[in-house]
């Protein structure tokens, strides 16, 4: 079994990625492999589901923050939900909790987003 | 006054492995389990890894470019007041720098690398770098105390 696995779908207009296992330098290529589709294909509206993922070092977290500015230009945001306490603090270290919505639950995150402004 | 003296002169244990990212798993769980060993608690074990695993991390991403083939040494010394952990490369010297990282600046400049150093600082209580005679040395200490 592999020991980082991610999926992906689309909960209303919200693309949610949830992530299992281990995340570290030797995984993030394809955490990041996922995040880049999502925009590609013009999502900006991105939650990233913690709820098991069990541990994550600065190459992942490198990730959200390399493409924050792209999805936040373009009226959307990333957002991260049920994080457990290990991951989380991990996330305060750095200082992530200042800078990024860190929510409870899936569904109490989903109702933060706003809608994506309407392409002209 | 605490000093690294307190650390005996030789480790008391070492591994050497292969600049492989694969291996990244191991390492933070060998250090957890040395960790705890010396007596930390196991949430300051699981940061003590972390930091480790940043640390190798960049031994293998920046001196050695991600190349496979090449040998870093982690080496372990246990003393009453903490835990020192030395990880020991060739390849490029480390290009640290002092200035403190600033989040916003970063996600401004869209940067995905720069915060392990951080998580490193963070977590311990000293990180150091020293490269002599072509060998790169990254030292780390905690101790048991609270900053």
């Amino acid at each position: 079994m592999k020991s980082f696995q991610i999926r992906s779908k689309m909960v209303n207009s919200v693309a949610v990625l949830y992530l299992k296992g281990h995340l570290d330098a030797h995984q993030v290529a394809r955490f990041e492999k996922e995040l880049v589709r999502m925009i590609k294909e013009g999502n900006f509206n991105i939650l990233i589901n913690g709820q098991d993922l069990s541990y994550i070092t600065s190459a992942g977290m490198g990730i959200i923050m390399g493409y924050i500015d792209e999805v936040r230009e373009k009226g959307g945001d990333i957002k991260l939900c049920a994080l457990n306490e290990r991951v989380h603090e991990t996330f305060d270290l750095v200082g992530f909790t200042e800078i990024y919505d860190f929510v409870p639950n899936e569904q109490s995150a989903l109702e933060k987003f706003k809608p994506l402004p309407v392409k002209a | 006054m605490k000093n690294s003296n307190r650390f005996p002169s030789k480790p008391d244990f070492s591994i050497t492995i292969l600049s492989q990212t694969q291996l990244l798993k191991m390492v933070v769980e060998l250090t957890r389990h040395i960790s705890t060993l010396f007596q930390f608690p196991v949430a300051e074990a699981q940061k003590i890894s972390l930091a480790i695993d940043e640390a190798v991390t960049n031994v293998i991403k920046h001196s050695y470019a991600n190349k496979s083939d090449r040998p870093l040494t982690i080496e372990y010394y246990a003393a009453p007041a903490g835990i020192r952990i030395r990880i020991l490369y060739r390849g490029l010297p480390p290009d640290i720098s002092d200035e403190e990282v600033n989040i916003g600046r970063m996600i401004k400049k869209k940067r995905k690398g720069g915060l392990g150093v951080k998580l490193m600082k963070t977590i311990m209580d000293s990180v150091t770098y020293r490269t002599v005679d072509g060998e790169n040395r990254c030292e780390m200490i905690k101790w048991r105390e609270a900053k």
